[in-house]
């Protein structure tokens, strides 16, 4: 190991552990070159230098108070991720309030079969989408 | 595995506030540190955490789960605080007087010295470099929220670490 690849894996050792080979021969280059032992502590302090001046800061308690008081002031606009559904309830409502004017069977049998087929079809599509999103 | 299922689930049955919630919870520390490494100032940085959060909020509807959570919310982050950079860029204005003077080295206590090593970097060692003792010294974490591979982050914090190293022996 040459002076450049055991400053490489000084380097490295400040990010994790290194491998056991890696670590042997550079033990072994440090027990014969002061010039990288010197960089390694230069590296050390630094290290040690950045810890203590890099702390981490943390919110305010009065973050998330905010914040939602901020959410609170947005228009939330339920109505635009609710459509979809609406729009699906609403066209088979319509769908079956025409079979009730058009076919020749009592409106109470319609309505509960129609209600039963929404349902059916409602619960498949959202099972679909379900399962889509999962690919 | 993807991560953050059960924030995934909660956005698939249009359960915004629980997911919200969860992503808070988990999140919004981290969030926080992310614009902190990028902007510097901490009132700024959770100025700017509240902005990403609010986005966030709004956004919910349109998450199309192609990414994970953390991966799409981490790219509003870093897209909302690069605008807040480049905005204060603009913002910031040069006094004329004393312009370029720097305190002498003697006056600076280690702390403020490292400081103003750090802001001798590039911009990208500096957020990397800062973010790793942010968060730490995970490069996994560091990688994930500057959307980097951590080879990319592991060749950043190495010449970071070189340049201060040979700013402190000059």
């Amino acid at each position: 190991m040459d002076c450049q690849d055991a400053q490489e894996k000084l380097l490295e050792s400040f990010d994790g552990a290194l491998s056991p080979d890696d670590s042997r021969q550079l033990k072994s280059h440090l027990a014969a070159c002061p010039n990288c032992v010197e960089f390694g502590e230069l590296l050390k302090a630094l290290d040690l230098q950045l810890k203590e001046s890099i702390m981490a800061p943390r919110l305010s308690p009065g973050f998330r108070a905010a914040l939602k008081a901020r959410i609170d002031r947005q228009p939330r606009g339920l109505w635009t991720h609710w459509l979809p559904d609406v729009a699906y309830l609403a066209a088979s409502a319509a769908a079956i309030l025409w079979c009730v004017v058009l076919l020749p069977f009592p409106a109470s049998a319609v309505l509960w079969i129609g209600a039963l087929i929404t349902a059916v079809s409602y619960s498949f599509q959202a099972l679909l989408f379900s399962s889509l999103g999962e690919l | 595995m993807m991560e953050d299922e059960d924030v995934t689930g909660l956005l698939r049955s249009r359960r915004y506030d629980g997911a919200f919630g969860l992503l808070l919870d988990r999140y919004q520390e981290k969030v926080f540190r992310l614009a902190f490494s990028m902007l510097k100032e901490a009132g700024r940085a959770e100025e700017v955490t509240q902005d990403i959060f609010l986005k966030v909020w709004e956004a919910l509807p349109s998450y199309d789960g192609r990414a994970a959570p953390s991966t799409w919310l981490y790219t509003i982050a870093r897209n909302a605080c690069l605008s807040a950079v480049r905005r204060e860029s603009y913002r910031r204005t040069v006094p004329l007087e004393g312009c370029g003077e720097r305190p002498g080295r003697e006056t600076l206590s280690p702390r403020a010295e490292i400081k103003q090593l750090l802001e001798r970097l590039p911009r990208v060692q500096r957020e990397v470099i800062t973010l790793f003792y942010l968060e730490d010294k995970s490069v996994q974490d560091v990688a994930q929220m500057l959307d980097l591979p951590q080879g990319t982050v592991k060749s950043h914090l190495h010449r970071a670490r070189r340049a201060l190293a040979d700013m402190m022996r000059s």
